[in-house]
């Protein structure tokens, strides 16, 4: 099986003591240890003002275990893109941050959409799934 | 100012032909600035309560819209605990054993309640909000 592994570290000095909080995660098919996930999309798009995309172009199989990783490159602090899933804000992506998040597309209206605001966003994406149905021209 | 920083590694020996390996750092500020963020809820541990359906982890109403940042993450290590995590009653995804994930949430709205829906009894989640304020 193949192994991918997802690491984050938070660390602060906003408390009166510092702060650093790690986890580790093997990013699994859904419900097992055994299998891990095995297939993956990656892109890096400009994206204009404006326009809304749906993000991933085929349609990971509903209530899997998908993990999106989402970055906006954008420099100016300005810049973001408004991240929607199936027209349900979930929030806001500035320049230079990033997001992580298990993605279940749980049906076909599930998608996952950005809208750049600011100017023309610099976005990078990775999408870890176990099985996609492309999508019918 | 406070700074707080989120960093990411991803990495698999074997998912493609050749390694991947790549990792991110964010320095979380407020919206259309750059100033540190300045205000946080937990780190905290919650068990939920043996038949508990569903749980309202961050209610809408009690933060302004803003670059608020969530992370979470599910401790169980049984394969087919997961928790469903849903924004204002859209379904984002599942977060299964050992899963973690980290997200803006905008708040936009009242009704943006950001809500966990566990799989079993007692299942135990760790949170933290970093707040925009």
């Amino acid at each position: 099986m193949a192994t991918t592994t997802a690491a984050v570290t938070l660390t602060s000095d906003l408390l009166s003591d510092n702060m650093s909080v790690s986890a580790t995660t093997t990013c699994m098919k859904a419900g097992t240890t055994a299998d891990g996930l095995d297939q993956m999309e990656y892109g890096y798009v400009d994206v204009a003002t404006g326009d809304e995309f749906d993000l991933i172009a085929t349609t990971p199989t509903a209530s899997k275990a998908s993990k999106l990783y989402l970055k906006n490159h954008s420099t100016d602090e300005t810049y973001y893109i408004a991240v929607t899933q199936n027209a349900q804000a979930i929030g806001r992506l500035y320049g230079g941050d990033w997001m992580f998040i298990p993605a279940d597309f749980h049906d076909a209206a599930g998608d996952i959409a950005i809208t750049a605001n600011g100017g023309t966003n610099k976005i990078c994406y990775a999408l870890f799934h176990e099985g996609t149905a492309l999508l019918q021209t | 100012m406070a700074t707080t920083t989120a960093t990411i590694t991803l990495s698999s020996a074997d998912l493609l032909t050749n390694v991947l390996d790549f990792s991110s750092t964010a320095t979380l500020t407020g919206a259309n600035n750059s100033t540190g963020l300045t205000h946080a809820v937990g780190l905290s541990r919650k068990k939920l309560a043996s038949g508990h359906a569903q749980y309202t982890l961050f209610d809408g109403d009690q933060y302004a819209n803003g670059s608020h940042k969530v992370y979470l993450k599910n401790t169980s290590t049984t394969a087919s605990e997961h928790f469903t995590i849903e924004i204002n009653s859209e379904q984002m995804g599942k977060l299964y054993a050992g899963d973690w994930a980290f997200f803006p949430w905008e708040a936009n709205a009242d009704t943006n309640d950001i809500k966990i829906d566990p799989s079993a009894d007692d299942m135990v989640l760790e949170y933290m909000l970093f707040i925009d304020e």
